[in-house]
Formats: structure tokens, C-alpha cells, sequence
């Protein structure tokens, strides 16, 4: 695919902002979505074991119905998080999207209802897991599956959409247009290399979870240190695998000397120390998120480095500046975003420290941040309508 | 070398790519309106409860909040990136223009989901963990923010059917595509249908507490019928002002179908409106099954319909009025730079330009010409019509029954010269008219 095509490909409207900007949101949003993928595929996998062991193990018996919660609701987060690198990507690398999307257009159709199905048997594992009736490890199993299955999709759209010089090949073999849809590829390091990170994300998360509870008397010391330990366990055991897989991907691809490649094997092995020490599981999650930044930006050196040395800089596309639109966006995200979510996780947390019912009217970060919310969600509805109607009339009278 | 910025074609033999979107797209429809719906009656709920003291009210929120997180928060949050997913497959250039155009709303909305998503678990995990204000507070912002997550893609979708003045295709600002002429009577059709399906489902779950607590469940279900009322009634208001605010094309695309359309919407009107009766006037005689079956009612008879409605009125555009359903760009956008693909096309046809057109197919000669012919078919034409004897999809097969090659020359000719005006007005150089017209003649419909 030469530089031409790559470039009558982009949308002609050009881009409405710097083309970094994208970028860099790209890589931030990319990391969160995957951050969530690999708590919910690592959780999911724990509390399959730990169904299997049933209630006779009193650890597992707490810990089992707490590891489904987490799957689930990371699940709910993934999907919500995931839209917004979607969003960068096809901004910038449209000809990528576009083309993966259409050459598996099929697998594309599957990938939402093997997600709908997948996502809906995890629900039907919650509620079999707790009404304690046994066989809800099977169909934990089976969601599991369904869902990793959906993960090689996602995958194989993304791999797809790196491998611009085979497109032609893909659609048109032998010259005959072929328009089923049905393009696979699968990178068997690269999927390995990011799937067996959700080992040592698991474990981490199990660390930051026996932290948070130990401050609660409902909660015995035995199961805290249970709890601790594990999670130290799987975090050693994952990060191993991962730093393996991670190297041997590198190396196939030829990058592992490039500082990126070497900031990210320092973070693991900082993170192996931070997880073995188990001080502060809270700075270790810091770690990994420096670190899951890194495996981010990594990603996009890639596909960056793959269209430049074919003539396709996403730099050069034609910038058509859109302020208004931005600058809602920005004010939002900030303003609405950092208040909204830090009232929601402040609530969220405190309520989780506390035994029996929490008062937010008494909590003065809860109530300040509840009230300047619902404030600025209002002022925002005003601002909405005031500038639609401004428009309206500008345009229609 | 001249190319135009198509993509890959993606088929789904006998009813087209496009039919995916719609399905997704109608099973989305009803599940994210119920969320908004759901959110807004939470807030009067919640509300109602606060100030006369309810407090069985908070297991009734508590159940439906439950069902929402699945009906809503699985089936809605997949589906909703899954008509994303769809359309880029079936027609990505359309989805493209779009996210060249409104990237940054989409941006804006995403804030209000990631809100909505935390939210809607804290709201129904937390509704017996937390004081009884703060939950208020909380089912206000919920609300707040769902109808911010309506208000945001309201103005995309409405693009999509046309800004409804000349302001875009002259300054090319995203202010203007998106508060078009017909923003506002659609925002205001969702949310009565929103209020409308938020009792709809309401009605399911206060039939089904009948066991627990007949009293609650016949009072609810009372107020389900009312809510439920009032939402069919703005939705009615609504579409009628919505209806007005639709260009030319739209309207020539309802004539076909007017009196059917009227004739379902009545039909509709009707059994909505003795069911909600129903559900005011004797509460006990709903009960779960009938609520259920209601639901597939609305789904199949009122949204599928309604959703293909809509969207072959947007015919022959797929976007803003200049992006044709067959992905190909047919009027300048100064404001964007936009140029106007239709004079290369004319000149030049469809298989020199487009960069996927394998090499040996870019001149048509006499021994191609059937395979030339059935992908340009494909390209020009597959986006709304499925092509093949069994096609099912606004098939060919119904519109050029019993035609020769010279008669179907002639339609694509009065296409070609925009004699349609629910046709995209695609002009081909006189080679590719002729491939065309041999593969549809081919086919012997």
C-alpha cells in the first residue's frame, strides 16, 4: 500500500485539532481501557479456581464472590473506558481502523454479540455463585471463554489494522475482491505478552485489597494476610511470565533495545521488587500505571513507526481547527469529569471503609463534591441549551 | 495517480452489510432509552421517597436498578459501541465523517458515560449503604448525567438526516452541524419515548413484586401507567413537530410508505394507550407476561420500524447531507475543504479511482465485464439494496423484475442524472453504466 493510497484514505475534513493531542490521549485512555481488561480477565480466572474449591475453604469462600464483583464491574468500565481510545484511533489513523473493520467485517458483527453473550453469562455465574447451588464454576468457565474469545477479536482487528502492506493480499488474493469479511490475524507473542499481564494485575489488585480491608474489624487478620500473600504470589509468578513473553515479543519485532522497550523491562523489574516487598500495595499500583503507560506508548511507537516508513505521518494530516467543541471537551472533562468521578470514588471508598451506613451529609468531601457537581451538571445543561439556541437563531432567522 | 478515499467493500450476501447496524442498532435504541428513561425516574423516585418518607421504595429502585444493569449496562453498553463497530464495517466513510466532524462531542459524552457507568453501580449497590440525602443527591446526578449522554449524541444523529441550513457547508463548524434545524424536536421525541419506556419497564418490575408486597406493586404500577402516558403523549407531540423540521428527501421517501406508517403508528397509539389505561385503572390485571410481551411489542412493532423509517429517510445521504450511503462524498464542504467527488466519478468511474479495485479489474473488457459489473453493483449499490435472486434487503430483485439491459440502462441513467431524489445522483462513464446494467440483466430477476 503506497503513501498515496495511505493518504487519500484520511478523512477529508482533517483533523480538528493538533493530531498529538490524539495521540497522546490515545496512549492515556488505551492504558486505563486495558488496565480494566486485565483486572477483569485476571479476577475472572482467580474466581473460577476459586469457585471450584465451593465453600470448603473459608478463605476462598469470602474471597470468590468478591473476585466475580470485581470481574463484573470491570467489565462495565473496560467497555465504557475502551470507547474513548476507539475515538483517538480513528481520528488519526483512520485509514487503520477503517480498513481492519471492513476486511473483518464479520468478525466484527460476532466480536459485539460474543460480547453481549459473554457479559451476560458472567451475570448468570454471579447470581449461581451466590446462591451457593454448586456447577457455577462451569458456567464461569464457559463466560471466561466467551470473553477471551472476544479479546482474540479485538485483537485481530488491531493487528489487522498494523499490516497495511498485506491489505490488498487480504481483500483482493490473487486479485479476486474477496468481500466475506472474514480476515483473521493473530501475533501469538504480542497477545500472549499483553494477556498475561492481567497475572501480575490480579495480584496487585489482591494486594491493594487485603490493604483496604485491613482496616476493618469484620474482616479477621488470617484472611488479610491470606489475602497478602496470594496476591504477592501470583504478582511475582505474572510479572516473571510477562518480563519472558514481553522480551521474546520485542525481541521477534526487533525493539528490544529501543529505550521504550528498556524504560518498560526497568518498570517491571521495579515492580517486581515493589511487589515482593509488599510495603505499599497503593505506590505499586502507581508503578504499574507508569508502566502500563509505557506498554501503551509502546503499542503506538509501532503502528507509528510502521506508517512513517511507508509515508504516512499522522503529524502532516490537515489540521482544521474546531474550538468550540474542544473547548466544551476540555472544560468537561476537567471540570464536570474530575469532580464527578472524584465524588463518585470518594463516596465509593468511604463507604467501603465504613461497617453499617455511611452518612455523606456529614462527610465534608462527599457533600461538597455531591453539591458542586449536581451544580455544574446544571450550569452545563444551561450552557447546552443557551448555545443551541444561539446557533439556531444565528443560522435559521 | 487519482483516488478517492474509499474503503474495502464487506457484503453480507442476500441482505447487505447495513442490516447489522440496524439490528444492533434498534436492540441499542431500547435498551439506552430505557437507561435515560430509568434515570430520570429514579430521580422522582428517589425524590418521592425522600420527602414522604417511602422508604419501600428503595427495594423497588433496588430491583430495578438490578435489571437495569443488565437490560441497560450490558446489553446497552455493548450495543452502543457495537452500532459503532457495525457502521464502520457497513459504511465507513459515513462514520468517518462523523468523527471528523464530532470527535470532541463524542469526547464530551464519553465523560458522561464514564460518570453514568460508575454511577449506575454505586446508586444500586449502595442504595441500603448510604444516608437517604446523599442517595437523592446521587439519583440527581445520575439523572443529570444520562440526559447529558442524550443531549450530546442528539445533535450527531441528527446531522446525520441534514444540518437543515447552508451555516455548515460554509464555515464547517461543529456548532453548526450539530444544532441543526431538527436537534431540538428529535432531543424532545427521545425523551418522551424515554419517559415512556422508563414505565414501560417500570411495569415490568412492579408487576413482578406483586408477591412481595401486592399493596407497593399495584401503587407503582398505577404510577408506571401515568409516567408512561405522559411519555406517549410528548413522544406524539414531538414527532409531529420533528416531522416538520425534515428536508425534501425525507419526505419524498415517506410519501411511499405514508398511509402503512400512519396505519402502524395508530395501531400503536392504541394499544399503548389502553395498556397504560390498564395499568391506571386496574393495576392488578398487568401482570409480568403482559409486560414482557409489551416490551417486544414496542421492540419489533414500534422501534424497528420506526428506526428503518428514519433511516431511509436520510436516502440517498448517509451523513450531513453530503456523504451518499454508497460512501461517496457528493457536494463541497468550503468550511472543511471538502470537494465534491461526483465530476471525477463521471469522468473517470469508480474502478480507476478506488485504491481497492485489484489491478486486473480497473479496465473493463469483454471478458471481465460480468465481475466488473458485480462489484461496481456492490459499490454503488449494495449499501441499501441486496442484489442476488434471493435478496432480502430492499432487493434489486423486486425493483428490476423482468427487465432487459436497456431498461435498466435507462434507470441507472435517470439515476445518474438525478432524477431520484431519494437516489444518489452518481453519474459513471458510459463503460461502467454498461458492466452494470449486464450483471443486473445477467441475473434474469
Amino acid at each position: 500500500m503506497d503513501a498515496s493510497v495511505l493518504l487519500a484514505l484520511r478523512d477529508p475534513a482533517g483533523v480538528p485539532f493538533y493530531p498529538i493531542i490524539f495521540q497522546v490521549l490515545y496512549i492515556l485512555t488505551w492504558a486505563l481501557h486495558a488496565a480494566f481488561v486485565l483486572l477483569s480477565l485476571g479476577s475472572m480466572g482467580l474466581s473460577i479456581y476459586g469457585a471450584t474449591k465451593g465453600q470448603s475453604d473459608s478463605h476462598w469462600k469470602k474471597l470468590t464472590p468478591h473476585l466475580i464483583q470485581t470481574g463484573k464491574i470491570s467489565i462495565s468500565i473496560l467497555i465504557v473506558l475502551g470507547v474513548a481510545p476507539l475515538l483517538f484511533t480513528q481520528v488519526i489513523y483512520d485509514p487503520n481502523w477503517y480498513v481492519a473493520n471492513t476486511l473483518s467485517g464479520m468478525w466484527v458483527f460476532i466480536f459485539i454479540y460474543t460480547l453481549v453473550v459473554g457479559y451476560s453469562m458472567y451475570y448468570w455465574y454471579y447470581y449461581a455463585n451466590k446462591a451457593q447451588k454448586g456447577g457455577d464454576y462451569i458456567i464461569g468457565i464457559i463466560s471466561f471463554a466467551i470473553l477471551v474469545f472476544a479479546g482474540i477479536l479485538m485483537h485481530n482487528f488491531a493487528v489487522t489494522s498494523i499490516m497495511p502492506e498485506q491489505w490488498m493480499q487480504m481483500y483482493a488474493p490473487n486479485g479476486v475482491v474477496d468481500d466475506s469479511g472474514w480476515t483473521f490475524n493473530v501475533n501469538i507473542l504480542r497477545l500472549a505478552f499483553l494477556v498475561s499481564l492481567s497475572i501480575p494485575v490480579v495480584g496487585i489488585f489482591l494486594q491493594n485489597y487485603s490493604r483496604f480491608l485491613s482496616t476493618r474489624d469484620d474482616f479477621d487478620k488470617s484472611y488479610i494476610s491470606y489475602t497478602a500473600k496470594l496476591g504477592t504470589n501470583i504478582a511475582i509468578i505474572g510479572l516473571l511470565i510477562s518480563a519472558v513473553a514481553f522480551v521474546l515479543w520485542m525481541l521477534k519485532i526487533g525493539y528490544l533495545l529501543n529505550p521504550l522497550s528498556i524504560a518498560i523491562i526497568i518498570g517491571v523489574l521495579v515492580l517486581l521488587y515493589f511487589s515482593k516487598m509488599n510495603k505499599n500495595s497503593y505506590i505499586t499500583t502507581l508503578v504499574l500505571v507508569v508502566v502500563a503507560l509505557l506498554i501503551s506508548g509502546m503499542r503506538e511507537l509501532i503502528r507509528f513507526d510502521i506508517m512513517s516508513n511507508l509515508g504516512y505521518s499522522i503529524y502532516d494530516y490537515p489540521v482544521n481547527l474546531e474550538i468550540p467543541t474542544i473547548a466544551m471537551f476540555l472544560l468537561t472533562f476537567v471540570v464536570m469529569g474530575f469532580t464527578g468521578v472524584g465524588y463518585l470514588l470518594s463516596m465509593a471508598w468511604k463507604v467501603g471503609k465504613n461497617e453499617g451506613i455511611f452518612d455523606g451529609t456529614k462527610d465534608a468531601l462527599v457533600s461538597k463534591l455531591g453539591k458542586y457537581t449536581l451544580n455544574i451538571m446544571v450550569a452545563w445543561m444551561v450552557i447546552y441549551f443557551g448555545w443551541g439556541i444561539v446557533i439556531l437563531f444565528n443560522n435559521t432567522l | 495517480m487519482d483516488v478517492i478515499g474509499q474503503f474495502p467493500l464487506f457484503y453480507f450476501p442476500d441482505y447487505g452489510s447495513a442490516w447489522m447496524m440496524g439490528i444492533t442498532g434498534t436492540i441499542h435504541i431500547l435498551a439506552s432509552h430505557t437507561s435515560v428513561g430509568a434515570a430520570m425516574l429514579f430521580a422522582f423516585l428517589a425524590r418521592k421517597a425522600y420527602k414522604e418518607n417511602r422508604t419501600d421504595y428503595y427495594p423497588y429502585m433496588k430491583k430495578y436498578g438490578m435489571f437495569l444493569l443488565i437490560f441497560s449496562y450490558v446489553i446497552g453498553s455493548i450495543t452502543g459501541p457495537g452500532i459503532w463497530y457495525t457502521a464502520t464495517a457497513a459504511s465507513p466513510r459515513g462514520i468517518s465523517a462523523l468523527i471528523h466532524n464530532f470527535v470532541w462531542v463524542w469526547a464530551t459524552e464519553w465523560v458522561f458515560f464514564v460518570y453514568e457507568v460508575i454511577g449506575v453501580f454505586i446508586l444500586v449497590y449502595f442504595i441500603n449503604k448510604i444516608d437517604k440525602k446523599t442517595h437523592l443527591q446521587l439519583t440527581y446526578t445520575f439523572a443529570l448525567a444520562s440526559v447529558g449522554t442524550l443531549a450530546l449524541i442528539i445533535g450527531i444523529i441528527s446531522f446525520m438526516m441534514w444540518p437543515g441550513t447552508e451555516a455548515y457547508y460554509t464555515t464547517g463548524s461543529a456548532s453548526d452541524a450539530f444544532f441543526g434545524v431538527n436537534t431540538f424536536p428529535h432531543m424532545f421525541l427521545r425523551i418522551g419515548f424515554m419517559i415512556m419506556m422508563s414505565g414501560v419497564i417500570g411495569l415490568l418490575i412492579s408487576s413482578s413484586m406483586r408477591k412481595d408486597n401486592a399493596e407497593l406493586s399495584y401503587e407503582l404500577s398505577k404510577k408506571m401507567g401515568y409516567i408512561s402516558l405522559f411519555g406517549g403523549f410528548v413522544t406524539l407531540l414531538s414527532f409531529i413537530w420533528y416531522m416538520g423540521t425534515l428536508p425534501q428527501n425525507a419526505h419524498a421517501v415517506f410519501a411511499f410508505s405514508k398511509d402503512a406508517i400512519i396505519q402502524n403508528r395508530i395501531v400503536l397509539t392504541v394499544a399503548f394507550s389502553l395498556y397504560f389505561a390498564l395499568a391506571v385503572f386496574k393495576p392488578k390485571m398487568i401482570h409480568p407476561a403482559m409486560a414482557t410481551a409489551m416490551i417486544f411489542v414496542i421492540l419489533i412493532g414500534g422501534l424497528w420500524s420506526g428506526e428503518k423509517l428514519r433511516e431511509s429517510m436520510r436516502k440517498p445521504y448517509v451523513a450531513g447531507q453530503y456523504m451518499y450511503s454508497n460512501q461517496i462524498i457528493s457536494r463541497d464542504v468550503a468550511g472543511k475543504g471538502i470537494k465534491n467527488e461526483l465530476p471525477i466519478i463521471a469522468e473517470k468511474g469508480l474502478l480507476a479511482l478506488n485504491p481497492f479495485v485489484p489491478k486486473r479489474l480497473k479496465v473493463i473488457t469483454t471478458d471481465n465485464k460480468l465481475e466488473a459489473g458485480k462489484l461496481l453493483a456492490k459499490m454503488a449499490c449494495s449499501n441499501c439494496h441486496s442484489l442476488e435472486k434471493t435478496g432480502v434487503f430492499r432487493p434489486m430483485k423486486d425493483r428490476l423484475v423482468g427487465m432487459d439491459k436497456e431498461g435498466i440502462k435507462a434507470i441507472l441513467y435517470t439515476i445518474g442524472d438525478g432524477g431520484m431524489s431519494y437516489m444518489p445522483a452518481l453519474k459513471l462513464p458510459e463503460a461502467e453504466y454498461d458492466a452494470i446494467a449486464e450483471y443486473f440483466a445477467s441475473l434474469k430477476y
